[in-house]
């Protein structure tokens, strides 16, 4: 359990005033690519508001989800702005993200099927979309997540062949309100 | 030779009957489509046709808001309410939401033209020298966090402008989001839902209008806690339509009713009131008969306006009985007395009424040929039946209707009543100087007509709820070629972009933001290889981007072959036409708060036009109205050389006299009540006229006589035209008030006016007599 602080035995699930941050590590591989696009940097899940990614190497972007879309920020400018109404995919990563690092899939049972193994302490999840069109909307052919107390890890598979693997450490869960540079991340995208 | 012309007369109305009775059992051809009574005069054809194209395309949409605290569930009705509405044949089997597999059609068809495609943004980056930012934007997405990224993708297209490009698109926007196919907005604790469809019917037909609101009204009673809101102009149709009913209904019984009980009341007999609805029933056939064999069909509004004919032609009945009360023993001495007067009284409103022939309203002409013909056949039937059909010897009036009509008589003519008349005259330069002072006109057409006040909330909780903001103004767009049409949009998108920064509207959408002129994507592929190609090699080596795939079509995108993808339905509306030596585009615009800068724009750039059809019509009204009282005075020059002929010149004036001062009184009366004069008024003062003409002619008639009966059968003329078309005045609907106001005011004064025209003398009394 990499740097994980919370002492409970069972999967760690959030509640509305808590909030989740760490460091995460993305490995993304893509066709044509040599070798995989590597960058690292922190999160925080804020539940009810959204989820921050602020990548720092080797390009700092801060990208901000919510359920209404996603903008993406390089030194405080945004470079991209992309909204639910526009792109029906992005409230379901959304949705896939936040649930996954939550412990709560719940919203995604109607649209994907989970599969669930235990490996001692540690649990193996993997959604599969339900639908070609959710596959099609959602932009992905399966999603499996790695959890022990805290979600160690997200490998996402693309349908042209491309994948995702988000690794997550040193996360803390903590009560408490958002920054306010968090909440104006977030409530630019309210 | 009376008995001859009486049968040849039964002849010509039993034909009428039957045609008309033949009519009726084959089906009626009613007209009730609105749209057909507004004018379409429009000096420039195209405009009229752009015009005619976006104001169908608003009234065949309807937009159903469908709300519940459970998402499901609120997405359940609104498939129930598609799926029931579109089975049943009431909605087009379209939707303006795309679905996934469309989108991506389109974005396939989009594919092999990417070079030449860029969004505004990345075209105004480029062309500014900003190419790092577009770079920055590409490594942004690259390492950021998102599903966007594809390593296909990057290998043909590395800096990502083609999902740029895609996501600027004008596809219909709001604050909804697409949910399982569904727009769908969280607000208030629930999940509205919106539904949208084109109707498959025509929204003015008033049996469509029925039908589908029933449907629609049935659907959401079956869906038990789930609300509904509705927009669409069929909702407002079928509520204004049954409201106009409901009206006409209870107007039409009260004024019936009425004008039925004064008859009975006055003559205390049945057959003067049997004999006045035949000669109105004769009118009614006669017209209807003519209007079908003349037109082919009947508009419902020229049958409703054309039986307020029962205000009118029951005057020749009026004054033929109210000789009666006189010491005129039979029938034929009584025709005699009057004939002139109901010949002269006649050819004045028939003069008045045919005037309605040079409005510019296509309903109207209806109204024109409906009522002269009505006149004249109610007329003939008076004069050619009336003495074979009536017995009485004597009828007694109370005295006080006696003394009253001799009161007023005396009023107008003895030198005693001098100081009193100049009182009257007195008042009525105050009157007139006061209220001609406090004027006001009112043009706009949206203040016309009486909108449901439900639908109305209804209409602003949806676009509050989904952000919707359709606009009625849009531009259009005219050049010698379709691709020259494109570069005129282009120009205008320019223009336009600094409009929707400073708030003046929210979007556009115009066929070349969709597909760009050849010029434009010559430009854009000349920026991407000017500005972006000596970037590549390092930002390749940034990311690890072994090899680009060049795989790019080298011909030019057209419209036609993205619209195969089938995700742009609104977007081939928007081709007005397209031919070998011009084409014509329509530009739709969203959220117009300010049209002054929109305006400007079309006047700086020629072959652009900026068409508010709602400005339009209220400036039309506005020029309608100023010709209606041109249609006044036509009217009046029309009518005097008849009134010359019988008068002579002084003669001919001074009958004119009373009712022009009714006309100049009525408006002023109208301003000193605080109601602005409109067009409707204006078209009512017509009338005034040709009725005002009548009763002073009737007057005149008396030739010196100073009979009472005469000025009661004027009275009881007035008194059944006030029921016919003073009762509009309790209208909701404010043009139909404004109308019944003006007739409400202008008629009394004219009837009190009339008298003095009673010291005219005939000076050619040829025709007296004449049947």
């Amino acid at each position: 359990m990499a740097g994980a602080t919370c002492t409970d035995a069972q999967t760690a699930s959030l509640r509305e005033g808590e909030i989740l941050r760490g460091r995460f590590v993305q490995e993304r591989y893509l066709t044509g690519f040599s070798k995989p696009v590597v960058s690292e940097g922190s999160f925080a899940l804020v539940p009810g508001f959204g989820m921050i990614w602020q990548t720092e190497k080797p390009f700092a972007v801060m990208t901000a989800i919510t359920a209404n879309g996603l903008v993406q920020s390089v030194d405080g400018a945004e470079t991209t702005r992309l909204t639910s109404a526009r792109l029906p995919f992005l409230p379901r990563l959304y949705a896939m993200l936040s649930g996954a690092l939550a412990g709560d899939l719940s919203a995604l049972d109607s649209e994907f099927s989970v599969t669930k193994t235990q490996d001692g302490r540690a649990s193996r999840l993997r959604l599969v979309p339900k639908r070609v069109d959710v596959a099609s909307a959602a932009a992905i052919q399966s999603m499996d997540i790695h959890i022990v107390h805290f979600v160690e890890s997200v490998d996402i598979l693309k349908p042209g062949g491309d994948r995702d693997r988000l690794v997550f450490k040193n996360q803390v869960l903590r009560k408490g309100e958002p920054t306010s540079a968090e909440l104006k991340a977030l409530g630019a995208h309210r | 030779m009376r008995r001859f012309f009486a049968l040849l007369w039964f002849c010509a109305v039993l034909g009428a009957s039957l045609h008309v009775g033949v009519s009726v059992y084959r089906g009626l051809p009613l007209q009730t489509d609105i749209l057909s009574l507004l004018p379409s005069e429009e000096r420039d054809v195209v405009v009229q046709e752009a015009k005619d194209r976006v104001t169908q395309e608003l009234m065949q949409r309807i937009v159903l808001l469908v709300s519940h605290e459970d998402p499901q569930r609120a997405r359940l009705g609104a498939a129930l309410l598609q799926d029931q509405l579109t089975s049943k044949k009431f909605l087009q089997p379209v939707s303006d939401v795309p679905s996934m597999e469309r989108i991506r059609a389109l974005g396939s068809a989009y594919f092999p033209y990417r070079t030449g495609l860029l969004s505004e943004d990345d075209r105004e980056q480029l062309a500014s020298g900003r190419a790092d930012s577009i770079v920055t934007r590409a490594l942004s997405q690259v390492y950021g966090v998102s599903g966007a990224v594809d390593g296909r993708l990057l290998a043909r297209d590395p800096f990502l402008l083609f999902p740029a490009f895609l996501a600027a698109l004008p596809l219909p926007v709001s604050k909804l989001k697409l949910i399982d196919g569904w727009l769908t907005v969280e607000e208030g604790g629930k999940t509205h839902v919106l539904m949208t469809g084109v109707l498959s019917g025509a929204s003015m037909s008033l049996a469509f209008q029925q039908s589908f609101v029933a449907e629609v009204d049935q659907a959401v009673a079956s869906m038990d806690d789930v609300s509904v809101l509705r927009l669409g102009a069929i909702f407002f149709a079928h509520a204004s339509a049954s409201s106009a009913l409901r009206e006409t209904a209870s107007l039409t019984i009260i004024s019936l009713a009425c004008t039925v009980l004064l008859l009975l009341l006055v003559f205390r007999s049945l057959r003067p009131l049997i004999l006045s609805l035949l000669a109105i029933g004769v009118g009614m056939v006669s017209a209807l008969s003519l209007c079908l064999l003349w037109f082919g069909e009947i508009h419902v509004a020229a049958q409703l306006f054309g039986a307020s004919l029962i205000g009118v032609a029951v005057d020749y009945a009026l004054i033929y009985f109210g000789q009666a009360f006189g010491l005129v023993a039979n029938g034929p001495s009584r025709l005699r007395r009057v004939f002139p007067g109901l010949f002269l009284g006649m050819l004045t409103t028939v003069i008045g009424y045919g005037t309605l022939a040079l409005s510019p309203f296509p309903g109207l002409h209806q109204v024109a040929l409906f009522s002269c013909v009505g006149l004249i056949a109610a007329f003939l039937t008076v004069v050619l039946w009336f003495p074979f059909l009536e017995t009485y010897r004597h009828l007694s009036l109370l005295s006080v209707f006696v003394g009253l009509g001799t009161a007023i008589w005396k009023f107008w003519s003895l030198r005693a009543f001098g100081h009193a008349r100049l009182l009257a005259y007195a008042l009525i330069l105050i009157v007139a100087v006061s209220g001609m002072s406090r004027l006001s006109v009112d043009d706009d057409i949206r203040h016309q007509q009486s909108l449901d006040a439900g639908l109305m909330a209804q209409q602003v909780s949806i676009m509050a709820i989904a952000g919707l903001s359709q606009s009625n103004q849009f531009f259009l767009v005219r050049g010698r070629t379709a691709d020259e049409v494109l570069r005129l949009e282009e120009r205008l998108a320019e223009r336009m972009k600094a409009e929707i920064n400073a708030g003046h509207l929210r979007n556009f959408v115009s066929i070349a933001r969709f597909a760009p002129s050849i010029e434009r994507q010559d430009e854009n592929r000349t920026l991407v290889r000017t500005h972006l190609h000596e970037r590549l090699h390092s930002y390749r080596e940034q990311i690890g981007l072994e090899s680009i795939i060049d795989e790019e079509a080298r011909d030019y995108l057209t419209l036609d072959r993205i619209l195969s993808a089938g995700a742009l339905a609104l977007v081939p509306k928007l081709i007005l036409f397209e031919r070998d030596d011009a084409a014509a585009h329509i530009v739709t615009l969203e959220g117009v708060s300010n049209v002054a800068p929109l305006r400007a724009i079309a006047d700086d750039i020629p072959g652009i036009s900026f068409v508010d059809p709602t400005a339009d019509y209220s400036s039309l009204f506005s020029i309608y109205r100023q010709r209606a009282l041109v249609l006044i005075l036509v009217s009046a020059c029309l009518m005097y050389p008849v009134l010359a002929w019988r008068y002579g010149f002084l003669g001919g004036m001074k009958v004119m006299l009373p009712p022009s001062v009714a006309l100049g009184l009525t408006p002023a009366c109208l301003a000193l009540l605080g109601i602005p004069f409109t067009f409707f008024a204006a078209m009512a003062l017509v009338l005034v006229l040709s009725m005002g003409v009548d009763y002073a002619v009737f007057c005149a008639e008396d030739n010196g006589r100073k009979d009472p009966f005469i000025l009661f059968s004027v009275a009881l003329a007035m008194g059944t035209a006030l029921l016919s078309f003073g009762l509009l005045a309790s209208s909701v609907i404010f043009a139909v008030k404004s109308f019944g106001l003006t007739m409400a005011i202008g008629l009394p004064l004219a009837y009190l006016l009339a008298p003095a025209a009673g010291n005219v003398r005939v000076v050619n009394r040829r025709k007296e007599g004449g049947v």
